[in-house]
């Protein structure tokens, strides 16, 4: 009698159970209600974190330690000639830059030229498979808050979908669930650019047929939506798809930044939209 | 004393969550076992009375937590899971570790399942290949993880 009384409990218990993880997911998936439990476990959990990404600082640091000092003397050296050749690009820039503000002082549009940006550092890649997440150590006391774009230095990495204090979830574009505005820099189509899982491949989904795109065509952000900030490079074409029965093109593109393999990475303040007179 | 000697329990589950976050290339991502479903049902077996449904869900919580997963999602696998086990411990206690191992095998795909169908309902499919591959490299690790388990208990003296 015990036993099935006990036995009884136990089924009680397990029905119990799992209808609160089936209303949680529900809860979770619709609100944001259970945000704050989140984001206090993943608090709790990022020693964890640091305990994980040790071993991949840690070779690093000793790689760092025993590179030869001909090795070293060869990348200061190279390093001196891209820093001069940096060095002449920034002031054709700044020329530019100048001649851009005035230009558009001359329009009457005022824009801050200068994004505010934070630096950060990857924390730890992706757990799950099937998505496309990275933690990086700057959080809400750094001044980062969702929606706040991520670069590296090559082009758009995705954007903050979740702050911690200390670190801070970021989406990558290549995320199924991800999409971002962009811009055809020859032909200044726009279009939205939807990940597709792998860090290699972007896909620009039906545009017509007529518009004006060929392959290696760079794609830039456009702005639109007030996410990312305009003209930065997200991708560049690698094939167009054709669909000539419903008269669509789909267009795949290869992400500028490097997705799976960039550590240091810019935070990206938006800028404000100010269009004053 | 005797109590101090339970954390061995919680010790063991988080060094399980760290071998689930531990970052892996691409390739190996997708044959990562479940590592605190193989722990949780080594100590469901061994200590029934003590690691129950209650130790299944606030585990699945932190698990969701930390796998940016849905909370609830493996919540909901390893309360199933444990509650199978609950049913059938005594008889599987007694087998060979290569026997024991097909019944993990059985219980991972279930906890996967479970996975994969919420994966599913929210339209990310889960690749053939992950499904099967992850609880079957958990099958052949279960005879390292019982052993060490059951050598770590010994140690400890928990009954």
């Amino acid at each position: 009698m015990q036993i099935i009384l006990q036995a009884r409990g136990a089924s009680l218990q397990a029905l119990f159970f799992v209808a609160i993880s089936v209303a949680m997911m529900v809860v979770d998936h619709r609100f944001n209600h259970l945000e704050v439990v989140r984001t206090n476990i993943s608090l709790a959990l990022t020693p964890l974190r640091y305990l994980v990404s040790l071993p991949a600082t840690g070779g690093n640091w000793l790689s760092d330690w025993f590179t030869s000092h001909t090795d070293l003397l060869e990348e200061n050296e190279r390093l001196r000639a891209e820093g001069r050749i940096l060095n002449a690009r920034l002031q054709k820039l700044e020329i530019l830059a100048e001649e851009n503000a005035r230009l558009r002082s001359l329009l009457g549009s005022a824009r801050k030229i200068a994004d505010d940006v934070i630096v950060a550092e990857l924390l730890s890649v992706d757990q799950n498979p099937y998505r496309q997440l990275i933690e990086i150590n700057r959080g809400s006391s750094d001044g980062v808050e969702i929606g706040f774009a991520v670069i590296d230095d090559f082009g758009i990495m995705g954007q903050v979908i979740h702050v911690n204090p200390q670190s801070a979830t970021t989406i990558l574009i290549s995320d199924p669930e991800h999409a971002i505005p962009v811009q055809f820099v020859r032909s200044g189509t726009r279009s939205v650019a939807f990940g597709r899982g792998s860090t290699t491949q972007l896909e620009l989904r039906y545009l017509p047929a007529t518009a004006d795109i060929m392959v290696d065509d760079e794609l830039v952000t456009s702005g639109l939506g007030g996410r990312f900030p305009p003209d930065y490079p997200v991708a560049r074409v690698t094939a167009i798809n054709e669909d000539r029965v419903r008269g669509f093109v789909t267009v795949f593109a290869e992400p500028k930044a490097r997705l799976d393999s960039s550590r240091e990475v810019l935070v990206i303040k938006p800028r404000l939209q100010s269009r004053q007179q | 004393m005797s109590r101090l000697r339970y954390l061995v329990i919680y010790l063991s589950l988080v060094v399980a969550l760290v071998l689930m976050i531990l970052p892996l290339p691409d390739w190996v991502q997708i044959y990562r076992p479940n590592w605190v479903a193989l722990v949780l049902i080594y100590w469901s077996m061994a200590l029934p009375k003590r690691v129950g449904l209650w130790f299944a869900f606030f585990t699945g919580i932190i698990l969701d937590a930390s796998q940016g997963t849905l909370l609830g999602q493996h919540t909901l696998a390893l309360v199933v899971v444990i509650f199978i086990n609950m049913n059938f411990y005594q008889r599987i206690r007694v087998l060979a570790l290569a026997q024991q191992a097909i019944y993990v095998f059985v219980l991972l795909l279930i906890n996967q399942l479970i996975v994969a169908w919420i994966e599913g309902i929210m339209g990310r499919p889960t690749p053939l290949l992950a499904f099967f591959g992850a609880p079957f490299v958990g099958m052949l690790i279960w005879p390292w993880v019982f052993v060490i388990l059951r050598d770590i208990r010994r140690k400890a003296i928990l009954k």
